[in-house]
């Protein structure tokens, strides 16, 4: 049941990935994104949708996550995005997941419920760790500026 | 509201999940400043966010409360010379407790018990969401103002100056394509 929660977004990560970009490229919250490409902008969102299951069952402490995350970071750093709008699109890109699973209505029985459950756990640990490295790829970034 | 049990139980462990919390932050490597702050001051915080969850996950607050006391945390955790990490590392080492808390009361038979658990793992998540979205904010601003960094796409003339370059990128993308034009001569077609 979790890998058909997980396979439910790769299936739809298509129509979710344009949903979201069309979201934060209106959203107030976010202006710096709309200056991203939309084929750029579309395809970092497709990367995470397309390939939940191998995001979520790795260990998001170790080996590509950080190193992905971080790498992230230190680029938006690079070309000028504040890091809370970068905070924000993430938060956003989780969000989207876990409305699009609500609006599909799979939650009913006590064994669905029961997964999502587990499904939650993963979710949570990749995007707090993806939110965490992207932080910490950007922070060393601004410092080693600063100190140059 | 279904969720109301879960979030009762934790206030009602809130002293031992303080505990078990602070000892977290206090051993991890992602959160060694934390090892500096008094310890009765860390156990406090923790205390606050656990004692009166129920207050904290307020949908109202989501908007204000939380936004003022987690951008004026990011202010005072920069002038404390934290690092913006260890205090988002912080707050996801709590969040990871928590959540670790309320599957443990998870009845893998029990529907109504898992929608509880899932609604309140709702409320959990977006007040966490809120907590380091807010708390970076105002460590920005801290940045700002002590440091003089603003990111360039924060200035409005320089984000203006972006999407017009963004623009124009999209009309060379988007260029009609040129066709040769037809010229007709006594019955012979011609290229232009």
């Amino acid at each position: 049941m979790l890998v058909k929660l997980i396979e439910m977004i790769e299936k739809n990560a298509e129509t979710m990935a344009g949903e979201l970009k069309s979201r934060l490229q209106t959203d107030p919250a976010t202006p710096s994104l709309q200056t991203l490409d939309d084929r750029v902008l579309y395809e970092d969102i497709f990367e995470v949708y397309s390939r939940l299951g191998y995001w979520l069952l790795k260990d998001a402490e170790k080996g590509e996550v950080p190193v992905h995350y971080s790498a992230i970071g230190a680029q938006r750093f690079r070309e000028g995005f504040p890091l809370h709008q970068v905070v924000h699109a993430l938060v956003a890109t989780k969000r989207h997941i876990w409305d699009t699973i609500l609006e599909k209505g799979i939650m009913r029985t006590a064994k669905e419920l029961d997964s999502a459950v587990d499904f939650i756990t993963y979710l949570n640990r990749f995007f707090d760790m993806a939110i965490y490295y992207t932080t910490l790829g950007y922070y060393r970034a601004l410092n080693l500026k600063s100190a140059s | 509201m279904l969720s109301k049990k879960i979030i009762q139980l934790i206030e009602a462990n809130a002293l031992q999940l303080s505990n078990e919390i602070q000892q977290r932050l206090l051993i991890h490597p992602s959160t060694t400043s934390y090892r500096d702050i008094d310890e009765k001051t860390l156990h406090d915080w923790i205390y606050d966010v656990c004692s009166r969850f129920s207050y904290w996950l307020n949908e109202d607050r989501a908007r204000g409360e939380v936004e003022q006391h987690y951008r004026n945390l990011g202010k005072e955790r920069f002038k404390k010379d934290f690092e913006l990490p260890q205090v988002i590392s912080a707050l996801y080492l709590t969040k990871r407790r928590l959540w670790e808390f309320m599957a443990a009361s998870r009845q893998a038979d029990s529907a109504l018990n898992l929608n509880q658990i899932v609604e309140a793992s709702f409320l959990l998540v977006r007040f966490f969401d809120h907590a380091v979205l807010h708390v970076t904010e105002g460590y920005e601003e801290m940045l700002q103002i002590e440091h003089g960094y603003e990111a360039s796409l924060s200035k409005p003339e320089q984000l203006a100056q972006a999407l017009e370059a963004k623009r124009q990128r999209e009309e060379l993308v988007y260029e009609e394509p040129k066709l040769p034009t037809l010229c007709f001569t006594k019955g012979m077609i011609r290229l232009g």
